[in-house]
């Protein structure tokens, strides 16, 4: 990142230099030419689809990698800002969310007027569906697309038991990705993004979008989510890196609400992106729509390789870095 | 009262005339504040006037605003009181999420700005660096508050008010 740096030189003659550059000869403005107006935020090339991707954008990942290095950077003293804020995110499980994870087994047991529920298909209890969340977002051959955790039990609920109001962004939809996710703990994320094929195609396009600036305030999610923002203080907010955080998605207890969410506390990631295009005053995508899934591959795949946490005490009780 | 409009008037006639992407930005402004008081959520409707991540709406094929180089002219003027508020106001400057101010700590993501005044930054500069950002970095994390029509003229005016006074 480079720096205007008032020490160094004086604004007002560099603004004067600007302007008499500009109006004589481009040659000698060539860098503020060239530099002045970027489409994408810096760091795209430098992504990996793996959660250790993050040391090519803090040097913190030593220290929230397993369980084991947040212990340990705890016990040297390291406050959550100089570990990423990652401390916090995974290891305090939610007992709140318990609830929601009932309400979604009531509704994944709920059977239809021919005695058909989400379990005459996927077992008691969801049994053939452990692990299957720490592959999704997947391509669905029969529809032809990717579809994210939300959009396929859209599908499913339509086609195969009728329920035509279990539409993504409800109330039984949001319970129920809840549940099944809560069904892949402990799995370690795995989404094949290497191979030629759709889902490789979505990872990099959802890597554009996420660098892409966009908006009134002329963010990209990257702005926010990449240093130096990553690590200061943005009023209460505590911005971290994109690698891992997907993998305890959904989550619950999230302090913000969406407009017109019924189920405020259970947050998909599809929300959670809606949540962040709203607070940068980005146009909100639909839900499972092409670009908001390529957003979800991109960050999922940026989860490869750590652990699955659900549900996760998102919303930090834990305020002893305030005293830090 | 009449004489002091026209004068105005005139001033911004003169304004379109010698700057004209200025005018066209002034043009949205004025739509968005017909329908969007300032402490309120932005309406969504709006944000389609900008770029986007769709596929499916125009949005997202726009291209990144154009970069506007601006200079300060004249005397800085204004109300610093309502600078103040414009610039702690979660939903109108917001300043304070990346800036600590004058009597205010603030984010850490951009440089405090409370000791501001002692800097004795030109006021070209600090007028272009909240207008348009990019002319000195083109990846600061800044919003663009006046090419992007986040804020008037006169609340920027206002907010370099407050931050100038010692």
């Amino acid at each position: 990142m480079q720096r205007f740096n008032q020490s160094v030189i004086n604004p007002a003659e560099f603004v004067a230099a600007l302007l008499i550059a500009g109006s004589v000869t481009h040659a000698s403005a060539t860098d503020i030419a060239e530099t002045t107006q970027h489409d994408y935020w810096p760091g795209r090339d430098k992504t990996i689809p793996h959660v250790s991707g993050d040391t090519n954008f803090s040097d913190t990942y030593q220290d929230w990698k397993d369980a084991a290095a947040i212990a340990a950077a705890r016990a040297a003293g390291k406050a959550s800002h100089e570990v990423n804020f990652k401390d916090f995110r995974w290891l305090v499980k939610s007992l709140d969310a318990e609830l929601v994870i009932d309400e979604g087994r009531e509704v994944f047991h709920r059977q239809n007027a021919n005695g058909q529920s989400c379990a005459s298909c996927h077992g008691e209890n969801g049994e053939k569906l452990k692990g299957a969340y720490a592959n999704l977002p997947k391509f669905n051959e029969r529809l032809g697309r990717v579809v994210v955790g939300p959009s396929q039990i859209e599908v499913c609920a339509s086609e195969r038991l009728g329920q035509q109001d279990w539409r993504v962004d409800t109330r039984a939809n949001s319970v129920l990705d809840m549940y099944v996710a809560s069904l892949s703990d402990g799995h370690v994320v795995d989404i094949d993004v290497g191979t030629d094929g759709p889902l490789k195609t979505a990872y990099l396009k959802g890597r554009d979008l996420f660098f892409k600036r966009t908006g009134q305030f002329h963010y990209a999610c990257a702005s926010c989510h990449t240093p130096p923002t990553v690590g200061n203080y943005l009023r209460g907010q505590r911005p971290t890196t994109f690698f891992g955080d997907a993998s305890q998605y959904p989550i619950y207890h999230f302090p913000y609400a969406l407009p017109g969410d019924d189920l405020a506390h259970v947050f998909t990631l599809q929300h959670q992106i809606r949540s962040c295009q709203q607070l940068s005053r980005m146009h909100q995508g639909t839900e499972g729509s092409p670009s908001m899934t390529a957003i979800e591959v991109f960050l999922k795949a940026s989860a490869n390789g750590y652990p699955m946490s659900i549900p996760t005490q998102q919303y930090n009780l834990d305020t002893d870095y305030l005293e830090q | 009262m009449m004489k002091k409009l026209k004068v105005m008037a005139l001033l911004a006639l003169t304004a379109a005339v010698l700057q004209p992407h200025l005018a066209a930005a002034d043009e949205r402004l004025q739509v968005i504040r017909e329908k969007w008081t300032p402490g309120t959520p932005m309406l969504t409707e709006f944000l389609t006037l900008y770029p986007c991540h769709s596929e499916e709406l125009p949005c997202g094929q726009l291209p990144p605003p154009e970069v506007q180089k601006v200079s300060f002219k004249g005397a800085l003027q204004g109300d610093a009181k309502r600078g103040e508020k414009i610039a702690l106001d979660v939903r109108w400057g917001n300043c304070i999420a990346c800036h600590s101010l004058p009597g205010h700590t603030g984010g850490t993501v951009g440089p405090s700005l409370a000791d501001y005044a002692s800097r004795a930054p030109s006021l070209d500069y600090t007028y272009q660096r909240i207008w348009d950002t990019r002319v000195f970095n083109p990846d600061a994390h800044m919003p663009l508050f006046g090419t992007n029509s986040v804020l008037t003229e006169d609340e920027i005016l206002d907010v370099m008010v407050f931050i100038h006074q010692h």
